[in-house]
Formats: structure tokens, C-alpha cells, sequence
């Protein structure tokens, strides 16, 4: 949203909230709407100048501070705040709902999801519903070493080579997305930032040792932090693959609408490939020999398992 | 800033009380700021304006001033513009605050607008004990979800081919946005991100939702559960990948003496369950049924490429 645009949001719930509360403390006001006091002024100021056509003292809406206290009046268009828009009300059901289905919800909340959705004349229940439940057992002691800044010995398999290593990691947060839970942090196996699946963490252990938080974390997110060990390939993906680019952070090279071609990166060769396997004739791989080679092998492979008996 | 906001009060305030559409010439003569010398710079300033207006979700609509739909104005209709009152308390207010913080939309938390319209608040807290992400794109899901709310028709493109259907609901699922909606009287689970050019059409109110559905019956929990389907799969794991299948699968599964694993498996859906197998590469193998096995093996040897 623009500044503009903001600036008008936030006046235009401003003043409803002040005409339904007449005579609330500047600090109220402010506290509420994410004003400092000057900002306050301004807008108020702005509001007393404008009004309907004539534009004399009886077509002007009527703002100031008086004692402390925040007036408004002659804006009885301006009584109720702007209708929340579609995305808006989407994200504030969405988020609800999916604090709902875990054990984190704060107190009020399934209350409020349900009055805002009557509100909006839609039944909570079932028009939006996500379920972020199935959290795996380990993400509430990952949870703890985080709040308690402790360091946690891990037995980690790796999803690109599938080795197994135990591991020192200072933990920073534990996220969801896209259907998998992570842990992020400091990895002093490996001397860097990572991010671990959760279910691929065989053991964890919390140890006694402390450690001091980065004072701003990388936001907690899956990223694709590139290192000039990473495999890269590019790939051709059909129309019912095109999914690919919003499940893996990807480069996208091209995009016809139907046909998309990407950049593809991991830390092994074998991701790509099994990739590749799974999608079958929805993707072909357009440049790269390494995973061209992986992608040989492991078809090999399995075909040999098949057909050993 | 200052004067583009007040020429905007000032052409909300009477487009919200003139009780009927007005020209844009009127506009210009009636409305303090618009008063421009020339056409050309009144009508890019009218035109950004309007931009603005509707991209904060200010319904403003173009409508006929006569009978005769010679000529068209605007108009902001007062119910539509207004917020019902949800009769939200403080505390409710800085829980739903604290849920779109932790809980991500389109990979930002989101703004503070949607709590402002709503009374504001204390607007503080970290993004902790929960952060979730529950996908990259919000944009398709604003306009499915206008549909659900409104039961409108919905139009889309699944599948190669354009289909209308009555949006039911949308559920979030294993890291999955599903539009839960019926294509003649058909309920199925369509993946959002499967689809694409959605558009709500008129008029609103055009179905009701059968009684006593359920949303969340229209997806099974696991993605090889969802399809036409109803196969057996017996499956041998090896030793070393065990916990790992254990841990995602719904049936219980009998270890061998050697370590290794074999789990019955219903599949109502055979790519799903093929797709998800292969991530165990040779470490697990289908036993039966042969039409599964033959499923695998048609894959991974290359066959209709």
C-alpha cells in the first residue's frame, strides 16, 4: 500500500473510532492508531479543513485537541471505518484460524475470528480453514531451547545426500511453511546459518550451554543460500509442473504462461534428480551434467531393485 | 501529500452523501482540489485518484445518471463503504493482531491496515512463539475467498480447461492451499496453485451450500489419500530410512528382523503416492500390487517421453 494510501486508512479509522469515543486522551488515540502526537496534529488538522462542497464553517468537519482530549465532529460520513478488503479479511481469518489449530492461540482469539467472520456475514467454521496441526513431537523442546538461548546437540539426515551427522546448532526459530516444520540457526558443525527440517532431526538434545542470540535473526524462512559448492541445473517445466516454482526457491529464467524454465540450485545433485524422476515427462532437465549424471543413477538404481528378484 | 489527502476527504465525503452517481465534470466544478485549468490535468489527477481509492478498498462505482444510461457517474454507496461493527473487545483485537503477525500471507505479515479499520490497538509483540508461512501468492486467494463470502459463481482455469464452479470454502492443508468448491453438484478438493484466472461472477447470493457439509471431510490428511482410487500397497523400507517412513505414515508397520520395514498402505491416489515413494530413491520398493509396481517402474524407466 502507498504512504498515501496509508496516511488515508489510518484517518479514515482514526476519526469513526473518535466519534464513537469522544473526549479520549491524545495518548489513547495515539497508543491505538500507531501516531506520535505531532503525526496526530497533522492529521487532524488536514481532517478540519476538509468537508463538503461550500466549504464554509457549517460544511467543515470539526478536529482538534482540547485538554488532552481529542474531538471530532460534523462527519457523520465518517462514522464507520472503510470495509476491510478481501485480502485483508482473508489474511486475518487465515492467520486465526491456523493460530486456532495449534496449542499457541492467545486468549480471545477463536472469540474474535468468530465475531469478525459474522460480522462479514460468513460462517468461521468453513469458509476458511487452515490446520497447521501434526506439528512433530520435537518442536516443543525446540521451542524451549530457543526461548532459553541453549545450544542443541542434533542427530540431523540430510535431505540432499541423506548422510546423518550429529550437530551443534544455536537455535533462533521454529517455523512452519509449506507443509514442513523448520529449525533455524547457527550451525557450528558446519560454521554457518542454517535451516533444518524438523522431521529429519532423528535426536535432539538440549545442553546447559548459553549462547547469545544474533540481536536481529534472519527473518524465518526457507532460503536458498547459494555456495559455490551448489549444483545447478536448469530445467524445462510443463504446465501441471509449474507448482516446482513456488515449492522450491527457485530462479525463474522464463515463462511463456504455460512453459516455464528455471534455475534450479541445491547443495547435491541427487535433489534435482529425484525432482526430476517424480515429474516424468512434466519437466525435462535443459542444462546440467551433473544432475543429468545423478538423475542416470538413480534411475539405475532403482530399476536394479525392481528387477533383482 | 497533505493536499492530495485533503482533495481526497473532501471527494469521499461527497460521494459518500450525494445519494446518487456523479459526473466527472461535476466532480471538477464541486469538489475542492479539483479545480485544474486544463482537461488533460484534471484527468490524469482524477484518474490517480480513483487508483488510489479503489486500491484501499473504497467501493467506488460507476453508474447510469439517467434512465437512459446516457451518461455514467460515480458514486461510493454508504453500506458498502461501512465496516459492519464486529464488537470487537481490546483483548480480541491484540489476539488477531498477534495471529497475522506470527502467521504469514503472501510472505509478509501483514499490515497494519485491516487492525486500524477494526479500532486499532497495541500493535506491538515479536513474531514468535509460532511463525508460519502459508504460501507465497495471496493474490488468487483474495478473489476465491470474495467469491466463498459472497457465494458467486467461479470461474477458472484447472486442468486444461475453464471451469465455473460454487466456491464452498478454502481450507489450508500440509503446507497446501485447496479451494473446496462443486462443479455440477460434484464437491472436490481443487489445489489453488493448480489453478489460475480466477474471476467471481455475478450475481452475488447465486448458490447455497448443501446442510451439515463439512469442509474439512473434503480432504483426507495424507495427499495419496485424496483420489478415485482404493489400492492396497505393501511396502518394504530399508533399515536405514525406517524412521523416516514411520514418522509420515498413518498405518502401523511391521519391522523385520532385519531392521527394515513393510507397511500396508491404502492409496487412493497413485502419482501422489509414487512421487512421495521416490524420495526413499532404492531404499523402498513396492511388493504389490503389480499395477503399482508397473506404475513405478513406467516412471522412473523414462516411458512417454
Amino acid at each position: 500500500m502507498s504512504k498515501t494510501a496509508l496516511r488515508l486508512t489510518r484517518i479514515l479509522s482514526m476519526v469513526p473510532w473518535v466519534i464513537a469515543n469522544q473526549g479520549a486522551g491524545v495518548d489513547e488515540v495515539c497508543r491505538r492508531f500507531g501516531y506520535t502526537e505531532r503525526e496526530l496534529l497533522e492529521d487532524l488538522n488536514l481532517v478540519f479543513v476538509c468537508g463538503l462542497p461550500g466549504y464554509g464553517p457549517g460544511d467543515l468537519m470539526v478536529a482538534y485537541v482540547e485538554n488532552d482530549e481529542v474531538i471530532v465532529d460534523m462527519a457523520d460520513y465518517f462514522s464507520r471505518p472503510l470495509r476491510l478488503t478481501p485480502a485483508e479479511a482473508l489474511g486475518l481469518l487465515a492467520s486465526g484460524s491456523a493460530l486456532i489449530s495449534t496449542s499457541q492461540a492467545p486468549e480471545g482469539l477463536d472469540r474474535a475470528v468468530d465475531k469478525l467472520a459474522s460480522a462479514l456475514g460468513i460462517d468461521a467454521d468453513e469458509a476458511v480453514v487452515v490446520d497447521l496441526s501434526g506439528e512433530p513431537e520435537l518442536v516443543e523442546l525446540l521451542r524451549e531451547a530457543v526461548a532459553a538461548t541453549r545450544v542443541l546437540a542434533l542427530t540431523y539426515t540430510s535431505l540432499g545426500k541423506g548422510e546423518t551427522r550429529e550437530r551443534l546448532v544455536e537455535p533462533w526459530s521454529v517455523f512452519t511453511t509449506l507443509g514442513n516444520w523448520y529449525l533455524s540457526g547457527f550451525c557450528r558443525t558446519a560454521g554457518g546459518e542454517r535451516v533444518f527440517r524438523i522431521d529429519r532431526i532423528q535426536e535432539a538434545r538440549v545442553t546447559d550451554e548459553v549462547f547469545t542470540p544474533p540481536p536481529e535473526p534472519p527473518p524465518p524462512e526457507v532460503r536458498y543460500t547459494p555456495s559455490e559448492d551448489d549444483v545447478r541445473a536448469t530445467i524445462r517445466l510443463g504446465e501441471r509442473a509449474r507448482w516446482v516454482a513456488d515449492y522450491y526457491p527457485v530462479d525463474v529464467l522464463s515463462d511463456d504462461g504455460s512453459e516455464m524454465v528455471i534455475g534450479f540450485s541445491a547443495s547435491d545433485a541427487s535433489v534435482a534428480a529425484r525432482l526430476l524422476l517424480r515429474l516424468g515427462a512434466e519437466a525435462q532437465l535443459v542444462e546440467g551434467s551433473e544432475t543429468a549424471a545423478a538423475l542416470e543413477d538413480l534411475r539405475n538404481r532403482i530399476l536394479a531393485r525392481y528387477q533383482a528378484e | 501529500m497533505k493536499r492530495v489527502i485533503e482533495r481526497l476527504l473532501n471527494l469521499l465525503a461527497f460521494l459518500l452523501t450525494t445519494g446518487r452517481p456523479v459526473s466527472a465534470d461535476e466532480i471538477r466544478t464541486t469538489v475542492a482540489g479539483y479545480d485544474q485549468d486544463n482537461d488533460e490535468a484534471f484527468r490524469r489527477m482524477f484518474e490517480r485518484d480513483k487508483d488510489l481509492l479503489r486500491n484501499m478498498g473504497i467501493p467506488l462505482e460507476l453508474r447510469p445518471t439517467d434512465v437512459w444510461e446516457v451518461e455514467f457517474g460515480y458514486m461510493v454507496p454508504p453500506d458498502q463503504y461501512r465496516l459492519p461493527d464486529p464488537g470487537l473487545t481490546d483483548e480480541e483485537r491484540a489476539a488477531l493482531w498477534l495471529s497475522a503477525q506470527v502467521v504469514r500471507l503472501g510472505g509478509q505479515p501483514s499490515g497494519p491496515e485491516a487492525l486500524l479499520k477494526l479500532g486499532g490497538g497495541a500493535m506491538s509483540g515479536a513474531g514468535e512463539p509460532l511463525a508460519a508461512d502459508l504460501g507465497p501468492s495471496a493474490d488468487s486467494l483474495a478473489v476465491i475467498f470474495q467469491a466463498v463470502a459472497d457465494r458467486r459463481v467461479l470461474s477458472m482455469e484447472y486442468r486444461d480447461r475453464r471451469r465455473e464452479v460454487h466456491p464452498y470454502g478454502l481450507l489450508h492443508q500440509r503446507g497446501h492451499w485447496y479451494l473446496v468448491a462443486a462443479e455440477n453438484d460434484e464437491v472436490r478438493a481443487y489445489r489453488v496453485d493448480r489453478g489460475s484466472g480466477y474471476t467471481s461472477e455475478q450475481p452475488a447470493q447465486a448458490f447455497e451450500r448443501p446442510a451439515g457439509f463439512r469442509i474439512r471431510d473434503a480432504l483426507p490428511s495424507l495427499p495419496w489419500q485424496a483420489g478415485e482410487k482404493d489400492l492396497e500397497a505393501v511396502v518394504r523400507f530399508d533399515a536405514e530410512v525406517a524412521w523416516w517412513a514411520c514418522r509420515q505414515l498413518a498405518e502401523p508397520a511391521v519391522e523385520q528382523p532385519d531392521g527394515s520395514l513393510e507397511a500396508r498402505i491404502r492409496v487412493a491416489n497413485p502419482s501422489a503416492f509414487i512421487g512421495w515413494l521416490l524420495g526413499f530413491e532404492d531404499r523402498a520398493e513396492i511388493i504389490a500390487p503389480e499395477e503399482l509396481r508397473s506404475q513405478l517402474l513406467a516412471l522412473v524407466a523414462g516411458d512417454g517421453r
